[in-house]
């Protein structure tokens, strides 16, 4: 199971939800699909990359 | 003048007429007529069943469309074996991820109470479909609003019409 295609598949039904709910012209729907995929998917990417500066401690223990 | 009515009391005030709501609502008003009889009905709808809502105002396609997108959400939740969360008491962020999913309606009534889904801590994709299934309820929840707001008539018609094609669209 790949952490970033669920977070791509989450990603686009999201902003495929939000590009159909509104209610502009077929041109401007894309467009803000783009922008609402690009800004999940691309604001994903780098909280992980900024995490990689507070590194993890020790695992939870297992209840 | 202006000390002649200082001097006898209390200034005289011209009356100024103050237009009612409905001589203030002109064609340019946002209020519009509403496509429905009976809007609280549809905001029920939209909540009982992902996407009826739209499609009761006729806006058919666009609540298939919404309809299905939540329902894959619901449908990839399950699949992951996700949380769905319900409780009543005990843990404020708990209870509001409870009324969240329980913005999916009859599904999430129908998971939770007739196929006994609560999900499997075990599964590797417990968090993930915990997301998905949080994230279809409150997808419903902005459907229902949506809805209240078209069956009361308060979007335009003109920018708020049927999901329609390119071609259509053109045509109008």
């Amino acid at each position: 199971m790949s952490h970033f295609l669920l977070m791509a598949v989450h990603g686009t039904i999201l902003a495929a939800f939000f590009a159909i709910l509104s209610r502009r012209p077929n041109r401007g729907r894309w467009l803000l699909f783009g922008k609402i995929l690009g800004a999940l998917v691309g604001g994903g990417l780098l909280l992980a990359w900024l995490m990689y500066f507070f590194p993890s401690g020790p695992p939870a223990p297992i209840p | 003048m202006a000390k002649k009515s200082q001097k006898s009391g209390a200034p005289t005030v011209s009356p100024v007429k103050v237009p009612s709501v409905k001589e203030t609502a002109g064609p340019s008003s946002e209020a519009h007529e509403s496509p429905v009889s009976n809007p609280r009905l549809a905001a029920f709808l939209a909540w009982v069943f992902p996407g009826a809502g739209h499609f009761y105002l006729g806006d058919r396609r666009r609540g298939l469309l919404l309809g299905g997108l939540i329902f894959l959400c619901l449908i990839l939740g399950c699949s992951l074996d996700g949380l769905l969360m319900w409780q009543t008491s005990g843990s404020p962020l708990l209870i509001l991820g409870t009324l969240g999913s329980a913005g999916a309606g009859l599904p999430f009534l129908a998971l939770r109470f007739l196929l006994g889904y609560q999900g499997d801590p075990a599964a590797a994709g417990y968090e993930y479909g915990a997301s998905f299934l949080l994230t279809a309820g409150l997808l419903n929840w902005l459907l229902v609003l949506d809805t209240w707001d078209r069956a009361w008539g308060r979007k335009s018609s003109l920018v708020d019409g049927p999901l329609v094609d390119e071609g259509r669209e053109e045509a109008v």
